[in-house]
């Protein structure tokens, strides 16, 4: 579905308010258009004669034109803004809807370039529900304004009706070079906003080298490119102004001037010259609007295609076909080949503590994205015996969590941010402890309730590690997997999560499965069993202390 | 900590800088003003000529006379075309011009604010400035500025056209004024708030969203995509209901220009007939009055429907005007310190005048010599680095380099790296060169050498020209730390101070970084805060705080053997390796 049938959806499920609001709006420049002819009639009829009768008549018809007009304004548009922002916030939030779906989208768009086809091309494409009214009201309105100076006078209104639209096609041509010069200006604007807002951002770290004068003098070389660039941009823009001035005075000028001399010659009256005068006037504007159109449209095509391409974009993991055998969940990893992982071999058996040590980050980052994501790897990874794409995905995630290194934190408080499924309450306070997140809460006079910022910008790197651990732990999964889950705490802490670990996850009775990638001594000193991955593959197993024992290799990559 | 805004200029002192502006640049803005002028003469004049047309009809004139009205038609067409150009881009980069000064002044003074006052007000706040701020000033100069400059002197022409082709029809008209007038004074104080709301309610629902795309793999391992799909889904509804809201109260402030519309429009008729009855007033004349002022529905409609957003723009303005009048720290002085030892002599601090965060605190780093700073979290230790650096001024007590206090030494003499890094968008050579402006490729490539990094640029897409930061190559944590790293070696100053410096590194990258920081120290005074304690034990003396004082001071060994707190610390940190 490209972004044309986006469209036409747009158009089919806003029917109601969209077809409403375009008749109603249509109504409203229809009075608009009669404003100029019945000023005509008004000095025709009532000024030029001076018959108070007919000024109490038509002035009545300008009040009765003006309250149907601008009754027609407020509930046409009204209609209308209704369908733009129902369509707008509709196709939000099918974009949302796919990048979160749980098996995965496939897009290279990052979350910069996705927020904007949620924001901007949403938009754009709801205001093709704006154009078409637009495009309809402009015809109205050139048909009122031609069927009167056709009344008026078959020359005139041909005269109109054939120079306005090549008038104003020959000032369109301009447009391209118009919006190369904007969106030039726009471009090096946005340029010198996001240099101000990196610097500000960078601030401490600029301070900290003594930059601040090198950044002030680059934000003034931007902001004078910028300058540079609104400046041509304000020529282009000024002399196609005085371009349109000119020639929409001299078009309203010619058909004046012409009407001027049919009245004076007695082919028509007075009250008609006015009118004729007044529409020519009033004409230019939908022409105007007919003219720019085609580039509307094109560009809600555009963001509408935009739009598609991610609501219609595939999804990375197949649908689920079996469920895992319930009770015993472990996790094998059969030969399995992934990114720099080359026949992996690893088996995690209920209840087993399990450090991995991968020389080469590459290795565990593959690691951990294939268990994340287990699409485009060769072998087989079966939880529970169970091929793991296999298993329906919010199952297969409940049994087999794997905690990314990268700490997401949102907006919330530090209990929303751990305690993410407001049912564990009462084992709050021991994961803290054992995550040693307590320390983070107590920091803060509200404690667990302490307010977290956008991405946990508020915390330290190391706070938001234990959070992230805390609420790992939380979960309770019967798998979990962790990826150098303490590079940010230090020793004393580091020591105290790994014995809150194995407490909380292996204590008796437990039966928890738990990986953990990492080169911290303190945590592989508290596994049960230690798998070392070196080029993509298994290369040493063991307990830590055997492996430190034994192990040269080993003693390198673990003993910093 | 409280957060107090920056600050707001009053509508006086914005009204105080605009003038100073304009003062400055008279003749560019009186050339405006009177190219401006010009284009609404222009273009009021056909419409009073086609009234004269109107009245040699009715008196079944010669029609030769259409000639000389056609002239001056098209003359005035022709000038008005040329003045409007001109007046276009003249306001336009009268605008532009004086916008760009207030850029670069408030970006400049944002840089150079002290660091205490802008952890008091967030850096949310100077972002706004910096960012939305200048964007929306940018835009209403660049798009609404010469459009509504353009419809007040038009409607000043025709009214006064109006009055001069007879008093009373230029009244009539006038009755319009005052209730365009009421309209606006109905409208804003409703749209203020509703557009601010709006503005709200989208910000919402964008961070919304934008956590949820960047913790994606987050949302789906804790299986949150429901609840976070409803989040968004509520936030974007919100929106929806603002703007439908808003837009119900803007279709009902167009009834009123309506309205204001139809009463100007009205009671120039009726008056021109009762005048064409009972005076000599023209047929003509009433009808050029007409049509004057029907030809100023379109701009005064476009100058009250713009009205909120050069409010806007004014609001955002007093914010701009309010940062440049801020005070700012100035560290340029002409002498550089004598010797290289650094000293905190007495240094008490607190944050917020009640609660010392430091309290007589003596330290001496001596020239060339490596101190580390060890302690646990809320000890004082980063407050004693900021200080050593020069960020922040004791509140008792001296901090000085060579005798002469941090805060009064050219800042190229210490440099800070902490813990918070930031990589600067844009070429990674151009990052490095913010700490000295005009190094060569040979000095960048020597620092990045020196630190360990070049190898890993070098293997970059674009090698020292590729753009890293926001929207650029991403840079790992430990990486960016380098660069850091590397701009210490450029700026090549006499002190350091590192603080946590290697901290964020990743087991992994752990070790590389110290090799890094170890090279940027060589040669130089530096005060280390470390937190890895080998990092600690290869330092010539070790600093032990302890809630804001120092309770230990000497080299690695004698620490070690004795039995205080460093010798703890070091028997848990061994322990790690067993």
């Amino acid at each position: 579905m490209g972004g044309n049938a986006m469209l036409r959806r747009a158009v089919a499920r806003n029917g109601r308010h969209l077809w409403t609001g375009t008749v109603i709006a249509g109504i409203y420049q229809i009075g608009a258009a009669l404003v100029p002819v019945l000023i005509g009639v008004i000095v025709d009829r009532a000024v030029g004669t001076g018959d108070p009768a007919a000024l109490t008549v038509w002035v009545g018809v300008l009040v009765l034109n003006f309250l149907v007009l601008a009754t027609c304004y407020r509930y046409g548009a009204r209609h209308l803004q209704r369908a733009i922002a129902e369509e707008g916030h509709r196709l939000r939030v099918e974009v949302a809807a796919k990048i979160l779906h749980p098996r995965g989208v496939r897009t290279d768009r990052h979350a910069g370039e996705l927020l904007s086809v949620s924001t901007t091309d949403a938009d754009y494409t709801s205001f093709f529900l704006d154009h078409i009214p637009r495009i309809t009201s402009a015809l109205l309105a050139v048909g009122v304004s031609a069927i009167t100076l056709l009344v008026i006078s078959a020359p005139l209104g041909l005269i109109v009706l054939i120079a306005t639209p090549i008038v104003l096609a020959a000032l369109n041509k301009t447009g391209p070079i118009i919006a190369r010069r904007v969106a030039e200006q726009q471009e090096q604007a946005g340029r010198a906003t996001s240099l101000a807002t990196d610097l500000v951002t960078g601030l401490r770290p600029l301070r900290g080298f003594g930059g601040q004068q090198a950044a002030a003098e680059r934000y003034r070389q931007v902001s004078r490119r910028s300058l540079d660039a609104t400046l041509r941009a304000a020529r282009t823009q000024s002399a196609y102004l005085g371009a349109s001035t000119a020639v929409s005075m001299l078009l309203a000028s010619g058909v004046a001037i012409a009407a001027g001399w049919f009245a004076m010659t007695g082919r028509i009256t007075v009250g008609q010259f006015i009118t004729v005068i007044g529409s020519a006037q009033f004409l230019i504007e939908p022409f105007g609007t007919l003219a720019v159109v085609p580039s509307w449209v094109a560009a809600a095509r555009a963001s509408a295609g935009r739009v598609a391409s991610v609501v219609r974009a595939g999804l990375i993991l197949p649908e689920a076909t079996a469920g895992p055998t319930a009770g015993d969940c472990d996790l094998r990893l059969e030969k399995v080949s992934h990114g720099t992982l080359s026949e992996l071999d690893l088996h995690v058996r209920p209840g087993e503590f399990v450090g991995v040590v991968a020389a080469r980050p590459a290795d565990a980052e593959s690691l951990m994205r294939v268990l994340a994501v287990p699409d485009g790897y060769d072998g087989r990874i079966l939880l529970g015996g169970v091929r793991l794409e296999q298993v329906e995905r919010t199952e297969a995630r409940r049994l087999l969590h794997v905690e990314p290194h990268r700490t997401d934190l949102f907006t919330g408080t530090l209990a929303s941010n751990i305690d993410v499924h407001d049912a564990d309450a009462g084992r709050l306070a021991g994961v803290l402890r054992a995550a040693a997140a307590d320390e983070v809460a107590d920091l803060h006079p509200d404690g667990v309730h302490a307010p977290v910022a956008e991405r946990g910008a508020n915390l330290s790197g190391g706070q938001r590690q234990r959070v992230a651990l805390a609420r790992a732990l939380l979960a309770g999964p019967p798998l979990l997997v962790l990826h150098d889950p303490t590079t940010a705490v230090d020793a004393v802490t580091e020591h105290a999560v790994a014995e809150g670990l194995r407490t909380l996850r292996h204590g008796p009775g437990t039966g928890f499965g738990t990986v953990v990638l990492t080169g911290s001594p303190a945590l592989l000193a508290a596994a049960d069993r230690v798998v070392v991955i070196g080029d993509g593959t298994v290369t040493a197993e063991g307990t830590h202390a055997a492996l430190i024992a034994g192990d040269d290799d080993y003693r390198r990559t673990v003993l910093r | 900590m409280t957060t107090q805004m920056l600050p707001i200029a009053t509508p006086a002192q914005s009204r105080a800088w605009l003038g100073a502006e304009l003062r400055a640049r008279r003749l560019p803005a009186a050339n405006a003003l009177a190219a401006g002028l010009l284009a609404a003469c222009a273009t009021v004049v056909p419409a009073y000529a086609l009234g004269l047309l109107v009245d040699r009809i009715h008196a079944g004139g010669d029609t030769a006379v259409i000639v000389e009205i056609a002239v001056v038609i098209v003359v005035a067409s022709l000038v008005g075309g040329t003045a409007t150009a001109f007046g276009n881009y003249l306001i336009a980069r009268l605008g532009s011009t004086i916008l760009a000064g207030l850029r670069e002044r408030t970006v400049a003074t944002a840089l150079r604010l002290p660091a205490q006052i802008l952890d008091r007000a967030g850096r949310g706040d100077l972002l706004a400035r910096v960012g939305a701020d200048i964007s929306a000033i940018d835009r209403a100069v660049a798009e609404v500025l010469p459009g509504m400059i353009s419809a007040l002197l038009l409607a000043a022409i025709s009214l006064a056209t109006m009055l001069g082709i007879d008093w009373r029809l230029g009244l009539a008209g006038a009755v319009a004024f005052p209730l365009y007038a009421l309209g606006l004074r109905w409208y804003l104080p409703r749209a203020a708030p509703s557009y601010a709301a709006e503005r709200v309610a989208i910000a919402d629902r964008s961070q919304l969203f934008v956590e949820s795309m960047q913790g994606t793999g987050t949302v789906h391992a804790y299986r949150l995509e429901d609840r976070h799909l409803a989040g968004i889904t509520a936030a974007s509804a919100h929106a929806r209901d603002i703007s439908i809201r808003v837009f119900a109260l803007y279709t009902r402030f167009i009834g009123r220009i309506n309205a204001a519309e139809l009463a100007g429009l009205a009671t120039i008729l009726i008056t021109g007939f009762l005048l064409v009855r009972h005076t000599g007033v023209t047929v003509g004349a009433v009808s050029a009055a007409a049509l004057l002022f029907h030809r100023l529905f379109g701009p005064l409609a476009m100058l009250m429907v713009t009205f909120d957003k050069a409010q806007d723009a004014g609001a955002s303005l007093a914010r701009l005007v309010g940062v440049i009048g801020m005070d700012v720290e100035d560290r340029s002085p002409a002498t550089g310190p004598s010797g290289r030892d650094l000293r905190l002599d007495g240094v008490s601090f607190s944050y917020d005048g009640v609660h010392p965060v430091l309290d007589g605190v003596d330290l001496l780093v001596g020239a060339g010599q490596v101190v580390a700073l060890v302690g646990s979290t809320g000890a004082g230790k980063t407050t004693a680095a900021s200080l050593a650096a020069g960020i922040l001024r004791p509140t008792g007590g001296s901090a000085t380099i060579g005798g002469v206090p941090v805060t009064d030494l050219p800042a190229a003499t210490i440099a800070i790296v902490s813990q918070e890094t930031h990589v600067f968008a844009g070429p990674l050579a151009e990052d490095l060169r913010l700490a000295r402006p005009g190094a060569s490729d040979e000095q960048v490539i020597a620092a990045l050498t020196s630190v360990g990094a070049y190898p890993w640029v070098r293997e970059l897409p674009d090698g020292l020209d590729t753009v890293v930061g926001d929207g650029g190559h991403q840079l790992t944590a430990a990486r960016a730390q380098q660069l850091a790293l590397a701009r210490v070696v450029l700026l090549d100053p006499a002190v350091v101070v590192l603080d946590e410096a290697t901290a964020e590194a990743g087991s992994a990258g752990a070790r590389d970084l110290e090799e890094a920081a170890t090279a940027a120290l060589r040669g130089r005074t530096a005060l280390v805060v470390a937190h890895r304690l080998t990092q600690a034990a290869a330092a010539d003396r070790i600093i032990v705080m302890e809630h804001g004082r120092i309770v230990e001071d000497g080299p690695h060994d004698v620490l070690v053997a004795g039995d205080g707190r460093y010798a703890r610390l070091w028997a848990a940190w061994s322990a790690r390796t067993m």
